[in-house]
C-alpha cells in the first residue's frame, strides 16, 4: 500500500524532495503569515467583550494548535522510525522536536500576555495550561534524550520511544476544557457546529493557522536537509553536491 | 493451539482488559466533580447524585455571573464584595485586590476561595472567564442584545 | 522459554538481591523519611501550614525517592552483560520487564507505604487524609515504579544518565502528583475522594499495559 514512499526512504532522493518544497514553502509561509498578522493584528474590529486584547489570539491560537500538530507529526515519524526502521524517519524526530519546543513556548507566552488582561493572572495552574507546559517538557526530554548518547543512533531511537509515549499528553491537552472545569475558554474553531467567530475574524485567523503550518514544514525541509547532510557526511553524493554549492557562490 | 500463539492471545487480551479498566475508570473519575469546582446553585443545593455540600471552611473555586447591581465596593480599601448567580441562589462573594480588567456586571467569573457560611466566600483570587465567542460589538449589540461598555463606566455611582 | 517462566526466575533473583543488598531498599526509605523531617525544620513547624502543605510534599518526597534507586534498575544487568544475553537468546523481554518492574516497587514503593503512619505524626495528619495517603501511594507508587523503570530503560547506555533520567521522568510524574496530593486534600476536609482515586486506577492500568512493551523496546535499542 505504502510502497510508492519507499523511495523516499532514502536520504539523497528525500534531500533533493525536500529542497524543492522548502523552495516555494518559505517564501510563501512568510508571505501568509505577513498576510495573517498585519490583517489580524491591524485590521480587524476589536472584540465586543474585550477589545483590542483579544488580538493576540492571531498568534496564540496558531502556536498552539501547531505545538499539537508538531508534536503529532514527530510522533508519526517516532512510530515509522520505530516499526519500519527508516533512518531518515529517526533523523525527522531531531530535526522536528526544537520547532515544537519554540511552538510551545511561543503559545504559552502569548498565552500569558493574553491571560494578564482578561483573567486577572499570568499563570494559573489549570489543566489546558499544565498540559501545554508538560507537552513543552515533553518536546525538551526529546530534544536532551537525543543527545544523551555516545552513539547517536541509539539516541535517535530512545527519544523516538519517548515521542511515541507521549502522545497520550495530546488528547489529555485537546479535552481538558471540556473534561474539567478551566478558567481557559473552550474551542472557537475545531467545533463541528459552525465556528463561534464573526467572519471578520476568523479569516485572519484562518489564514494565520495556515501560516504557522507552511512555515512549519518548510522549517522541517531545511532542517531536515541539514541532518540528512550530517548524517551523510561521508557519502559521495554529499560531497558532490557540497562542492557544486561552492562553485555557484565563488 | 501451540503455546507461542497462546501466549500472544493472553498478551494482546491481558493489554485490552488493562485498557478498557483504564477507560473505564477514567469516564467514571469524570462524572465526579474533580476540581472542587461549583457553580452558585451547586453549593446551595448540593452537587451531583447524592447532593453533597460543600463544608465551611473548605477551600473551593466557584463560577458564575456577577448580579447586575450588586458590586459593593469599600471606598478607603480595595475591599470588594458582590454576587454570582448561574441558574437561580445567590452566592455572595467577599475579596481584597485588584479585580481584573474584563470584571463587570454580568460577566462570568472564576473566585477561588474557602467557604465562610453556606452563601459567602472569602476569595483569594478573583479571575475573569471570557467564553470562546468573538465578534465586533455591533454584531454582539445585534446578536446578544448586548452593549459593548468599557470596564471602568462599571463603577458604580459615588466612586471615582 | 515462555513469559511466565522468565518473570519467576527474574523476580526470584531480584527478591534474592534485596535480601541481601539491603541498602538498596533502606537507602530511598531512609531519604524518603529525611526529607520529610526537613520540611518541617524548612518552613517552621506551624501545625495548620504543615497540615496544608502535608499532600504535596509527601508526594514529592515519595516520586524523588523512587528517582532515587531507578537510575540503578538495569545498570547492574546491563554492564555484566545480563540483558545482552537476554537479547541475543531472543528471551521474551516484557516477563523480564515486568518482574524488574515488580521488584522495583517491593525495594522502593511498599517500604513508603509501610512506612506512611509515621508521616501521621510528622505533619499532623488526620486519620482521614492517612487513609488518603495510604490509598493513593497503594494505586500510585506501582506508576511511578513503571515510568522511572522506562525512564532507566531509555537512559541505559546515555553519558549523563542520571540528570537525563530526572529530565524524562519527572514532567510525567505531574498528572499523578495533581491528582493525588488533590485527593489527600479533599480527604483533609473530610470529602470523598474516589474520583481522584479513580483517576490514579485508570493511569495505572493504562501504564500496565503500555509501559513493559515500550521498556522491552528501549532495552532492546540499548543493548542493540
Amino acid at each position: 500500500m505504502f510502497k510508492w514512499l519507499d523511495p523516499y526512504a532514502k536520504p539523497q532522493v528525500l534531500f533533493a524532495t525536500l529542497l524543492w518544497w522548502q523552495r516555494w514553502l518559505m517564501p510563501l509561509s512568510i508571505v501568509v503569515l505577513l498576510l495573517g498578522t498585519v490583517w489580524g493584528l491591524g485590521f480587524t474590529p476589536a472584540d465586543y467583550q474585550q477589545g483590542d486584547s483579544y488580538r493576540i489570539i492571531h498568534v496564540h491560537v496558531p502556536a498552539a494548535i501547531w505545538s499539537m500538530g508538531v508534536y503529532a507529526w514527530m510522533a508519526i515519524a517516532a512510530f515509522i522510525a520505530l516499526v519500519w526502521q527508516v533512518k531518515t524517519a529517526q533523523w525527522a524526530i531531531g530535526a522536528i522536536a526544537p520547532i515544537g519546543a519554540v511552538y510551545t513556548l511561543i503559545a504559552l507566552f502569548t498565552g500569558a500576555a493574553w491571560g494578564k488582561p482578561m483573567w486577572g493572572t499570568w499563570w494559573v495552574w489549570d489543566a489546558r495550561l499544565t498540559s501545554e507546559l508538560i507537552l513543552l517538557f515533553l518536546f525538551l526530554g526529546v530534544m536532551a534524550l537525543q543527545n544523551a548518547f555516545a552513539d547517536r543512533q541509539t539516541g535517535d531511537k530512545a527519544a523516538a520511544v519517548l515521542a511515541v509515549v507521549g502522545v497520550v499528553n495530546l488528547p489529555i491537552i485537546h479535552y481538558s476544557v471540556e473534561w474539567w472545569n478551566t478558567l481557559h475558554q473552550g474551542a472557537t474553531i475545531t467545533k463541528f457546529a459552525k465556528p463561534s467567530m464573526d467572519p471578520s475574524m476568523l479569516w485572519p485567523l484562518l489564514i494565520c493557522i495556515l501560516g504557522f503550518a507552511l512555515l512549519f514544514g518548510a522549517l522541517t525541509c531545511l532542517r531536515l536537509r541539514t541532518a540528512i547532510l550530517q548524517h551523510e557526511a561521508h557519502r559521495p553524493w554529499v560531497r558532490q553536491y557540497v562542492q557544486e554549492q561552492q562553485h555557484a557562490t565563488v | 493451539m501451540n503455546p507461542r500463539r497462546k501466549q500472544r492471545l493472553l498478551a494482546v487480551s491481558g493489554i485490552l482488559v488493562l485498557l478498557s479498566g483504564g477507560v473505564g475508570a477514567m469516564l467514571y473519575a469524570l462524572n465526579e466533580n474533580v476540581d472542587l469546582f461549583y457553580t452558585p446553585s451547586q453549593l446551595i443545593d448540593g452537587l451531583g447524585e447524592d447532593k453533597k455540600k460543600p463544608v465551611v471552611g473548605q477551600r473551593l473555586r466557584i463560577g458564575g455571573m456577577v448580579v447586575k447591581g450588586s458590586v459593593r465596593r469599600d471606598e478607603h480599601s480595595l475591599k470588594v464584595s458582590f454576587d454570582l448567580v448561574d441558574t437561580g441562589p445567590v452566592v455572595t462573594v467577599h475579596y481584597d485586590g485588584i479585580l481584573p480588567d474584563l470584571f463587570r456586571e454580568g460577566q462570568g467569573i472564576v473566585a477561588q476561595g474557602t467557604l465562610l457560611d453556606a452563601t459567602t466566600i472569602q476569595a483569594t483570587e478573583v479571575l475573569a472567564k471570557h467564553d470562546e465567542n468573538y465578534m465586533p460589538p455591533e454584531v454582539a449589540e445585534a446578536v446578544k442584545g448586548i452593549k459593548h461598555v468599557a470596564p471602568k463606566q462599571t463603577y458604580p455611582a459615588g466612586t471615582p | 522459554m515462555s513469559h511466565a517462566n522468565v518473570f519467576r526466575a527474574t523476580f526470584q533473583r531480584e527478591l534474592k538481591l534485596l535480601a541481601r543488598q539491603k541498602a538498596d531498599w533502606v537507602n530511598p526509605l531512609l531519604f524518603f523519611i529525611i526529607i520529610l523531617t526537613l520540611f518541617p525544620l524548612g518552613v517552621g513547624a506551624k501545625p495548620n501550614l504543615l497540615r496544608e502543605i502535608a499532600p504535596g510534599v509527601i508526594w514529592i518526597a515519595a516520586l524523588l525517592s523512587v528517582l532515587l534507586g531507578a537510575e540503578r534498575q538495569f545498570r547492574q544487568d546491563y554492564r555484566d552483560g545480563v540483558l545482552e544475553q537476554l537479547v541475543s537468546a531472543r528471551s521474551p523481554l516484557v516477563g523480564y520487564s515486568l518482574a524488574k518492574i515488580a521488584a522495583g516497587w517491593l525495594g522502593s514503593g511498599l517500604p513508603l507505604i509501610l512506612v506512611s503512619p509515621l508521616l501521621a505524626l510528622f505533619l499532623g495528619l488526620s486519620t482521614e487524609a492517612l487513609t488518603a495517603v495510604v490509598l493513593t501511594l497503594l494505586l500510585g507508587t506501582p506508576l511511578l515504579s513503571l515510568l522511572s523503570a522506562l525512564g532507566a530503560a531509555l537512559t541505559l547506555s546515555a553519558d549523563k544518565g542520571g540528570i537525563l533520567l530526572a529530565l524524562i521522568i519527572l514532567p510525567l510524574y505531574i498528572p499523578l502528583l495533581i491528582f493525588a496530593s488533590a485527593a489527600v486534600e479533599q480527604a483533609s476536609f473530610g470529602l470523598n475522594y474516589q474520583a481522584q482515586l479513580a483517576v490514579l486506577a485508570a493511569m495505572l492500568c493504562v501504564a500496565l499495559a503500555l509501559v513493559p512493551l515500550a521498556v522491552q523496546k528501549a532495552l532492546k535499542l540499548n543493548v542493540g
